[in-house]
């Protein structure tokens, strides 16, 4: 067990709420390997629980802390409606969100009355409040800032993805919506959102 | 009413895009519409825009909607007419297909009667209508195809604004409307396939009963039925691999899209204070915190106890010598509206001023100037005489006399 490569630096990483993706070697391969159990073991005995996404990377499952940081609402927040202004567009999210790289000063988030009334909810009024936001989701590991108005996101960034497949199904299943019961009607049953 | 086919094809001829655009209009068309589009679209000929309207409705391609109506549909044999010659797709339901499979088995009934009656010409019959159906069944499933596939190529090219959801909508449309319910129909052991094997047992039972001797007719049946019955599986088989990665991609963002949706439309509608945990993407933040261990507390301890003892400090209250400079401009301000009332009414206010203080210099010559002008209890006059000029003792100043009297 005290063999583990990198292990402190994979710890250090990770505690920070950092996410371990392809980016980030040699931590990424060191868990990607066939020791990653042991990994897990060494966390759990911590009482850490080390989640390897399906879509390959790497974090530490958060606790249910008792007060939420400003900083996860914003990042919420700044992540949805990227994804809202993606769907409009007509253009598939995943294929929008990763293929291509992002200048700050023309992100959507400013262009429409209801986007800003969002983002002032979240303490969010200008662009200079955005690149603090992608500041702190560097530093989590969710994007990659090639230089002050440039970046691009990272595969860690499918957690978004996730809890909205998340809140979709679970809209879906309380049927509070009259739209969702419409969807459900015209999706084949194979289609139930799944990651 | 009968057209004339040379009236009918020169008009088409002389208004090919004008029928194009009409084709391609969605619902019903009022005069307005059609107005337009001649308009967009003018003839080969100049031609008045009235003329080209009235002569779509002689010629039937425009008919009423309805008896006496004033909204009007493309002509339905004029459409079908128009898909041929674009080489448009128009997908054939399952339910055509359906009809044509159960006018099969009609035919196949009919056909085992007139077998089992010897009736020759019966039977015959009964070939030209198997014939016909399966014509129409090989024409109607490569439409089908064509349509889908164009419809795919269509989503995969297009850069339109329309919704993903929208988008992905229109997908499970094509998904359940048409492959689904066709490879359901076409599949080994669906009812094509049945139709058919009992077809091809029929016809195989005329030729060995003599009753039908047109043998390149009964070959060349006997040839379609294999052929649409191959052809069926595999044309759909591939349509919905084509579909499919489209459809599980649009599936996919959809629902993407949707998560996020909501989550936003809760946040507008019940503000931040209740919008929850469950829209938070968790990460975790680990913070150690420890008790002091009994060193750490020894040491703090040691440094209290080994401090060593200082006398307070003593604050010095001295009395400044001279007066500052802003107090005593302060107390020669205050000072000034009473050493001025006795001597009002004052007709060159700042003359006064310079006179009475000639030590002062221009700052606080207008200091205390505006300090009278806006004194409450005077009141202030500018005229208009000749100005004057004033000497103060860092300059001078030039003004209009100002008067000041008791408010």
């Amino acid at each position: 067990m005290n063999s583990l490569p990198h292990l402190a630096r994979i710890f250090e990483r990770l505690k920070r709420g950092y996410h371990l993706g392809p980016d980030d070697e040699p931590e990424f391969s060191a868990l990607s390997s066939p020791r990653f159990e042991e990994y897990a073991a060494q966390f759990d005995a911590l009482g850490l629980k080390l989640v390897r996404h399906e879509r390959e990377f790497f974090y530490f499952e958060p606790d249910n802390a008792e007060s939420v940081p400003d900083t996860l609402p914003r990042i919420a927040v700044f992540s949805y409606i990227l994804i809202d202004h993606a769907a409009n567009q007509g253009r598939p999210i995943e294929e929008f969100i990763f293929g291509q790289n992002f200048l700050l000063t023309t992100l959507p988030h400013f262009e429409l009355d209801r986007y800003q009334a969002l983002l002032r909810q979240v303490d969010v009024h200008e662009v200079k409040d955005l690149e603090n936001l992608l500041k702190h989701m560097e530093r989590i590991g969710w994007v990659k800032l090639e230089d002050n108005e440039e970046f691009r996101f990272l595969r860690p960034f499918h957690r978004v993805f996730t809890k909205c497949l998340e809140l979709s199904a679970a809209g879906s299943s309380r049927g509070n919506e009259a739209q969702t019961s419409e969807t459900n009607q015209s999706v084949p049953s194979s289609a139930a959102p799944k990651e | 009413m009968k057209i004339n086919p040379q009236s009918f094809f020169n008009f088409c001829a002389q208004h090919a895009t004008l029928l194009r655009a009409i084709a391609e209009h969605s619902g019903e068309i009022s005069e307005a519409d059609a107005s337009r589009l001649i308009r967009a679209n003018p003839g080969a000929s100049e031609e008045l825009p009235e003329n080209a309207r009235r002569r779509l409705k002689e010629l039937q391609i425009l008919v009423p909607t309805e008896p006496g109506g004033s909204l009007y549909l493309l002509a339905d044999p004029v459409a079908r007419l128009l898909t041929y010659l674009f080489d448009e797709a128009n997908p054939a339901t399952p339910e055509m297909i359906r009809g044509y499979v159960l006018s099969l088995e009609t035919t196949g009934k009919r056909l085992t009667r007139a077998l089992d009656e010897e009736d020759v010409s019966a039977v015959k019959r009964a070939f030209e209508e198997i014939s016909q159906s399966l014509q129409r069944i090989h024409a109607d499933l490569d439409e089908t195809h064509h349509a889908i596939l164009t419809e795919v190529s269509r989503y995969k090219t297009e850069r339109s604004r329309v919704s993903v959801r929208e988008k992905f909508k229109l997908i499970v449309h094509w998904m359940e409307r048409f492959v689904e319910p066709m490879i359901e129909i076409v599949r080994s052991d669906g009812p094509l396939r049945a139709t058919f094997d009992e077809t091809e047992r029929l016809l195989h039972r005329a030729r060995e009963e003599a009753l039908f001797n047109d043998h390149p007719a009964l070959a060349r049946n006997l040839r379609f039925l294999r052929l649409i019955r191959d052809h069926a599986l595999r044309v759909f088989t591939q349509c919905r691999k084509e579909i499919q990665p489209l459809y599980e991609s649009l599936r996919r963002s959809s629902f993407i899209a949707e998560g996020a949706a909501r989550a936003l439309e809760k946040l507008q509608s019940e503000g931040i204070a209740k919008w929850g945990s469950e829209p938070l993407i968790g990460v975790c933040a680990l913070r150690f915190q420890n008790v002091p261990g009994d060193a750490a507390i020894a040491l703090a301890l040691r440094r209290v106890i080994e401090h060593p003892p200082e006398p307070p400090p003593v604050l010095e209250f001295a009395t400044e010598e001279s007066m500052p400079d802003a107090l005593i401009r302060r107390l020669w301000l205050d000072a000034l509206p009473e050493s001025v009332r006795p001597e009002l009414p004052v007709e060159d206010l700042l003359g006064w001023l310079v006179e009475r203080h000639p030590g002062k210099d221009t700052a606080q010559v207008l200091a205390g100037f505006t300090e009278l002008i806006f004194d409450t209890t005077f009141q202030a006059a500018f005229t208009d005489r000749a100005p004057l000029g004033y000497t103060t003792a860092d300059g001078s100043l030039e003004a209009s006399p100002v008067q000041l009297i008791s408010a």
